[in-house]
């Protein structure tokens, strides 16, 4: 499931985090659903997914679930999130204990959206669309959550 | 988690798509966006007034990785971006970027000016180039002055207005 390599991710940005723009996340979030439905959110996280991550997407299609995986590593770990990756013959398991993103939007907003995790959720989907794995994103209590990549059956 | 180093991308996804639903939605989107900073600019700008505005993008210079350069005079505020990460992060995309882009910027942080009796110039310079000059004066006719120089001038919601 991962060809390892060392070649630096398409984006490996270093440097200050800024958090803040979670909230920003947020309220975009709430302002697209509230005004153009949640069909419409959908679509725009998904054209994340295939556009923007293009790189990862393309390395999840040639059958190498390794970039999203060195992705995850690199930007959970410049937020400060307490998670876990667990790799196995049969799936890639990430155990997401304390998502920063949620709870620095908790802390600055007057509410976290309901639909907050569509982000990962719907990106995830979109990651996968049409390649061998699937991503399945199981959100396990507020700010916490599995994301699991396993081969299409 | 779309990481906070990749808003930007997603902003940019979210701009392309309001701007086939019209300018209005995307107006409305700035000023959703201009409340949301209200919370970390409006009581700042209220009470230190230009030395309030140079701590806000001083934070920002530094939180978001810009290279910039703060002025204050007597008259004005003045920031030159020197290599916007933002707009940088959305041209090294492999998506395309929106063609306006830029126009956030003025969209949300000219309706916090005006209400607090400030006169936003606002240059962008080119819309392809991650640099701009913001200027914020106290008094109108100093920022009317300013705006005949400006190469590329940004308006706001309400910005005709004044």
């Amino acid at each position: 499931m991962i060809i390892p390599d060392n070649k630096p991710l398409r984006y490996n940005e270093e440097g200050n985090v800024h958090m803040d723009f979670h909230g920003a996340t947020n309220t975009t979030i709430d302002f697209i659903i509230k005004n153009y439905g949640v069909d419409v959110m959908d679509q725009i996280f998904a054209r994340v997914g295939k556009d923007v991550y293009a790189d990862i997407r393309r390395h999840l299609t040639a059958g190498n679930a390794g970039e999203l995986v060195k992705h995850w590593r690199h930007f959970f770990d410049r937020e400060g999130a307490d998670y876990s990756i667990d790799i196995n013959d049969d799936e890639i398991v990430l155990s997401v204990r304390h998502c920063t993103a949620y709870h620095h939007v908790k802390k600055i907003a007057p509410k976290v959206s309901d639909h907050f995790c569509d982000q990962t959720i719907k990106t995830n989907e979109a990651l996968a669309e049409g390649g061998p794995f699937t991503i399945a994103t199981e959100i396990t209590g507020p700010g916490s959550c599995r994301q699991i990549i396993r081969k299409r059956s | 988690m779309i990481p906070s180093d990749h808003f930007t991308r997603f902003y940019n996804e979210v701009f392309k798509f309001l701007e086939t639903q019209g300018e209005d939605a995307l107006q409305e989107y700035w000023l959703e966006i201009s409340k949301n900073q209200d919370k970390h600019t409006v009581d700042l700008f209220r009470e230190k007034g230009l030395e309030g505005m140079r701590e806000y993008w001083d934070h920002i210079r530094i939180e978001e990785n810009c290279d910039l350069d703060l002025d204050i005079n007597d008259d004005r505020l003045e920031l030159r971006m020197n290599a916007c990460p933002s707009l940088g992060k959305v041209l090294d995309n492999d998506a395309d970027p929106m063609g306006r882009y830029c126009d956030h910027c003025a969209g949300w942080i000219g309706p916090i000016l005006d209400r607090l009796g400030y006169h936003l110039v606002y240059d962008v310079i080119d819309r392809k180039k991650p640099q701009c000059v913001m200027q914020v004066f106290k008094d109108q006719e100093k920022a009317h002055l300013a705006e005949k120089q400006a190469k590329l001038l940004m308006g706001w919601p309400g910005k005709a207005d004044k």
